[in-house]
């Protein structure tokens, strides 16, 4: 939070605080269980947007298959409680080593990976989660099909909600904010510049590859750690749950439709979509819902390109916020 | 005995991958002369053969016979689409990444409307000829896998002559060497295009019925043969119908191969590790890239 206030704007990151503080309170004032699994699954996607933006985004590396580091760190918090018989605490702890497994398997998948661009990059990565969820299913070592179970918390479900309410709000936070430093730093101008251009970049002595590796394994860590806590929400884990290619194809579309130019934009688009896919789940059939979704895409693209938020710029003859 | 299975398996995976070239072709030329990546290749691949299986349930017509209303149709509908939709992006500075994202939307699209349609049900093109065969010494060939094969080796053979010979194949190919040069020539450069994006769904089309003749079928079968048709474009080089064909081939036999040896749940992961693997070494394809 400190670190938040030295962000250039002081104002924002004080009404950020604020906002913080009082959605962290939210869940003590005994609101039902809905509103606080609604709002966790909020952050996770703001979380998961925001990290999907620091190589997507920002270096324009669109990556089809994050949801297979959304699942290896499920899988590696499984794995690590069953296999070192680990309590609440330390399971829930866990899930930082399995943000940092991710971020290894994106170093292992990113060295070659990131040499291809644009749709060469975007089929291999929807591939490699593609493969991730096939070996998962297909090695008996990790539960294959049948899925691995977690051990609950002993606690009545209102403050078990809470306490992983608080933990991905944590997650969220720190997620969001390390988006934004990245942002305002020199190596998101590197970034930036790699989505430009990249050879222009690289003789402008923007070292590419190193600093698309390291966006590579930031944007997976995250995830990785919301792995493991969602894991350790659901307290079942299965492929078809936590590789789910659908979530892969939501971040994106949250990301883009927000704004990938900015920290804001995925932050935005994750919450707004997320309102909308709880409305259309509540009042419309599924498969109604996802050909509004699929809509969505094309509306988004044809419309807005660079965004909501730069959308909503233009609309006001203003200066987007995303054009820092 | 297992020469016999191997020489089997090797007839299946030819007969697949000739349906998979031409489901391919289509896919790899919006790519190839548009920069146009249409994820939503495969699903409208999808949605002729369902439109086929309705025509056979309801008023008893054969699927092949059932293109001569598929093909016109998805022709019409993609022109439209293409205008409407796909047009507006086609300028844009990342035509391949836009068009992508705006083709994804496009298949989600349609994979509901086929869910909201026919339900979620695997589906069979269940004809007369449905599981018979004629047997040729050791061997066993089924009807309609063949009609299948030789749907797919007629229709790549007319997407490559129409090319090749036809002043608007022509004009195809020359809008993808040289767009510039090409309008300079008096080459309508939106009307091809809509051509060609309306040509290569319409082959979707015929190829998703042969794809339903191997094969039950359901709404969400599209996904497995998008990555393989990525496997057979990437494999053949972009916009070569020729060698989309060769790759379709390759590919079918490596398949084949792979399910006389693997466990079927094994074999999706020798194709996605495979189209990886050559993603890096030879993204350009193996064979020469030209129309």
């Amino acid at each position: 939070m400190i670190e938040g206030s030295r962000l250039k704007a002081s104002g924002p990151a004080t009404l950020a605080l604020v906002v913080l503080m009082s959605a962290a309170v939210f869940p003590w004032l005994g609101p039902p269980v809905y509103f606080i699994s609604f709002f966790y699954t909020i952050f996770m996607y703001i979380c998961l947007a925001s990290s999907w933006n620091m190589i997507g985004g920002y270096a324009g590396y669109i990556s089809f298959g994050h949801v297979a580091f959304f699942g290896i760190g499920a899988y590696a918090t499984a794995l690590l409680m069953n296999v070192f018989h680990l309590s609440a605490v330390s399971t829930v702890l866990s899930s930082i080593p399995a943000g940092a497994v991710a971020a290894f398997v994106a170093v292992l998948v990113g060295y070659p990976c990131l040499r291809l661009r644009g749709p060469y990059f975007a089929v291999i990565t929807l591939c490699f989660a593609f493969v991730v969820d096939l070996a998962v299913k297909n090695l008996p070592i990790v539960g294959g099909a049948d899925g691995l179970w977690l051990k609950a918390m002993d606690l009545p479900i209102e403050i078990s909600r809470a306490i992983m309410f608080e933990l991905m709000l944590c997650l969220m936070a720190v997620t969001v904010l390390v988006s934004a430093k990245i942002s305002y730093s020199r190596f998101g101008a590197g970034l930036r510049a790699i989505r430009e251009d990249e050879e222009v970049a690289q003789t402008m002595a923007v070292n590419a590859p190193w600093l698309k590796i390291r966006a590579f394994a930031l944007s997976a860590f995250f995830p990785g750690i919301a792995g493991g806590l969602h894991a350790y929400y659901l307290t079942y884990i299965h492929p078809d749950i936590v590789f789910d290619v659908n979530i892969s194809i939501l971040i994106v579309l949250m990301a883009l439709f927000g704004g990938g130019g900015s920290w804001l934009g995925p932050v935005i688009g994750a919450a707004a979509l997320s309102l909308v896919n709880e409305l259309l789940s509540t009042f419309v059939k599924a498969e109604l819902a996802r050909i509004i979704y699929g809509s969505l895409f094309i509306i988004v693209i044809i419309f807005m390109p660079n965004g909501v938020i730069e959308f909503v710029g233009k609309m006001r003859k203003a200066h987007s916020a995303a054009a820092s | 005995m297992s020469t016999i299975l191997l020489i089997q398996s090797l007839i299946g995976g030819i007969i697949m991958g000739a349906v998979y070239a031409l489901l391919g072709v289509g896919f790899s030329l919006t790519w190839g002369v548009m920069r146009v990546i249409n994820i939503a290749h495969a699903a409208f691949g999808l949605l002729g053969a369902f439109i086929a299986y309705t025509f056979l349930k309801q008023l008893g017509i054969d699927p092949v016979v059932s293109l001569a209303f598929t093909v016109p149709f998805l022709f019409v509908a993609a022109c439209l689409i293409y205008r409407l939709v796909i047009s507006s992006v086609t300028r844009a500075k990342e035509v391949m990444i836009s068009s992508m994202i705006i083709t994804f939307g496009l298949a989600i699209i349609l994979e509901n409307v086929v869910l909201l349609v026919w339900g979620a049900d695997p589906r069979l093109l269940t004809t007369w000829y449905t599981g018979k065969a004629f047997v040729v010494g050791p061997l066993y060939f089924q009807y309609s896998p063949l009609i299948g094969f030789f749907m797919a080796v007629f229709g790549v053979a007319v997407i490559h002559v129409f090319l090749k010979m036809t002043y608007t194949g022509k004009a195809v190919r020359a809008a993808w060497q040289q767009p510039d040069a090409a309008q300079l020539y008096g080459i309508n450069l939106k009307r091809i295009s809509t051509i060609t994006f309306g040509l290569a769904v319409a082959s979707a089309g015929a190829g998703g019925i042969g794809m339903a003749l191997l094969y039950s079928f359901e709404p969400t079968s599209h996904n497995l043969w998008l990555v393989n048709l990525f496997l057979v474009v990437i494999v053949g080089g972009v916009g070569n119908v020729l060698g989309t064909a060769a790759a379709g081939l390759t590919i079918g036999v490596i398949t084949g191969l792979s399910l006389a040896f693997l466990p079927y749940q094994w074999v999706n992961l020798v194709t996605f590790g495979l189209l990886m693997i050559i993603l890096l070494i030879r993204p350009q394809g193996l064979f020469q890239s030209e129309v």
